[in-house]
């Protein structure tokens, strides 16, 4: 018997990292699970890889794009009859530069991918979920959702702001069997993060990708990075119906990083 | 069986929040250690948990380092080590607002929450950090990250808990050893019942308007449960659990700022 038997999740951005972990997790424990990402291909080989059958799907869309955050409800909900879980997991640097340098394209694109998208989402969700009383609408937030670094303010702001949105989303439902929750993971060897990691580096004043990570393990208690498991246990609790008690929370899987 | 072959400690797991947290690491495998006062509640609540060998009570105040030193050498004696600390015995008696707190109210409250919590934390560590594995995990509450009016023993003592914990992570990172605090919202457990009515009276409320309150400032204005505490103890306590420590996890509804 798995905890989420019978449930309904969306994943977005889930064909590889913290969204397949989560992903995986959550088919292993019992749910249907659609998982979404840019690339066809990369959505083909993730299915693949996870065994295809009949409890996952693939949702092609880009997060940066409202119709894709939006349709990946409709999708599920046509798909497998209903959503109980939405994971709001997409997201990354897309942009590294001082505040004074940014362009003002540079920072819509990151509030785009990281703000907009979350926003985008979680509307939509709760529109399916308040006339049900039920729900579950997870954000993956980060360790910058609560500290900041030089070179990557779009990152920080955005991170920071989700926490915002998903505090004040908890406060509209929490009678309606609806809980909105932040993961904030500290830094993770993500695909995502060895793509972008060498220029973060730079833009925070690091030699290199090496260093970059040397960096955050250094300010954690554990002096290594996380693991997407970690956090994939994490968004299984508080998809939980025992979860129902947990509301507005940001849940910290950072190895002792954040002072609060 | 997530936890098969770990012994867990549960200081006041008799009843409430520390016989569900306990019930919850026997269904994942593990051998529990229940302490209490009442050695007739400890035998009723080892013959309701019907869990067989994987369950022992030890009868102990955890007020004094002696108490607390008897359940850990118990704890080793019984099962061979302790992989699992949950230090969640705690409560508090004399409320009353600090113009005219009485300095025994203040101690014993340090001693019952903070102190407890200390002792059983060093003792455990002893035994855990040379073994590379071990998981510490406080039972703090909402109030270890707020403040209401006349129960500042209480107050204090759960902020001085979460303070602890931080700064013991920050020591035991790379042992494999990890320590977090749960920071539930008010429960109606039996130490409410006893308790809330006189730390209601120190606030100027009654027993109902002090749940009422704690409710109504939850978003999902109602109270916790002690099942929801307990789940997350279980993920705490599990191995994806390593990577998680001196965190202050909420569980009170959307309650606290922070």
């Amino acid at each position: 018997m798995g905890k989420l038997d019978g449930k309904v999740a969306a994943i977005t951005g889930s064909t590889r990292s913290i969204g397949r972990a989560i992903a995986e997790a959550y088919l292993r424990e019992g749910a249907k699970v659609v998982i979404n990402g840019r690339s066809a291909e990369k959505g083909a080989a993730a299915m693949k890889e996870m065994g295809g059958g009949p409890n996952l799907a693939y949702f092609a869309g880009d997060a940066r794009n409202q119709k894709d955050c939006e349709g990946i409800v409709d999708f599920t909900v046509e798909k497998f009859g209903k959503l109980d879980i939405m994971v709001l997991n997409s997201g990354g640097v897309e942009n590294t530069a001082p505040v004074a340098m940014m362009t003002d394209e540079e920072w819509m694109m990151e509030v785009t991918w990281n703000l907009h998208s979350v926003f985008w989402g979680m509307r939509k969700s709760l529109q399916h979920m308040i006339p049900r009383e039920a729900g579950r609408i997870i954000v993956t937030s980060s360790v910058e959702g609560k500290l900041g670094k030089p070179g990557i303010p779009g990152y920080a702001a955005t991170k920071h702001a989700v926490l915002g949105l998903m505090k004040s989303a908890a406060r509209e439902v929490g009678t309606l069997g609806i809980t909105v929750n932040a993961i904030l993971p500290g830094i993770i060897e993500t695909d995502i993060v060895r793509e972008t990691g060498p220029d973060s580096a730079i833009a925070m004043g690091v030699a290199g990708y090496d260093e970059l990570i040397a960096m955050f393990c250094a300010e954690s208690a554990i002096k290594r990075p996380n693991k997407v498991e970690e956090v994939a246990e994490v968004a299984v609790l508080l998809a939980r119906d025992v979860a129902a008690g947990i509301t507005g929370t940001s849940f910290p899987v950072d190895g002792g990083t954040m002072p609060y | 069986m997530e936890l098969q072959g770990r012994v867990a400690v549960i200081t006041g797991g008799t009843r409430g929040i520390g016989r569900a947290i306990a019930e919850g690491f026997l269904a994942d495998g593990a051998s529990v250690v229940i302490n209490g006062r009442s050695a007739e509640k400890g035998a009723q609540a080892v013959k309701e948990m019907n869990g067989g060998d994987r369950v022992h009570f030890v009868q102990g105040d955890i007020k004094s380092r002696e108490g607390c030193q008897a359940i850990i050498d118990a704890a080793i004696a019984k099962y061979g080590k302790i992989d699992i600390m949950v230090n969640n015995a705690g409560g508090a008696t004399g409320h009353a607002p600090v113009i005219d707190l009485e300095d025994w109210a203040m101690e014993d409250s340090l001693k019952w929450n903070f102190w407890s919590t200390f002792w059983c934390t060093q003792m455990a560590l002893r035994d855990m950090v040379p073994r590379g594995w071990g998981r510490i995990i406080n039972v703090s509450s909402l109030e270890g990250k707020h403040g209401k009016p006349g129960v500042s023993i209480y107050v204090t003592a759960k902020h001085a808990i979460n303070g602890f914990t931080k700064s013991c992570a920050q020591e035991i990172g790379t042992t494999g050893v990890t320590i977090n605090c749960i920071c539930p919202g008010a429960i109606e457990t039996d130490i409410m019942r006893d308790e809330g009515p006189a730390a209601a009276a120190s606030m100027g409320l009654t027993y109902q308007g002090l749940l009422d309150w704690f409710a109504s400032e939850a978003a999902i204005k109602r109270l916790n449960t002690c099942e929801e505490v307990a789940a997350v103890a279980s993920l705490l306590a599990s191995e994806a659990g390593a990577g998680i420590t001196g965190s202050m996890i909420s569980v009170d509804g959307g309650t606290a700022a922070y």
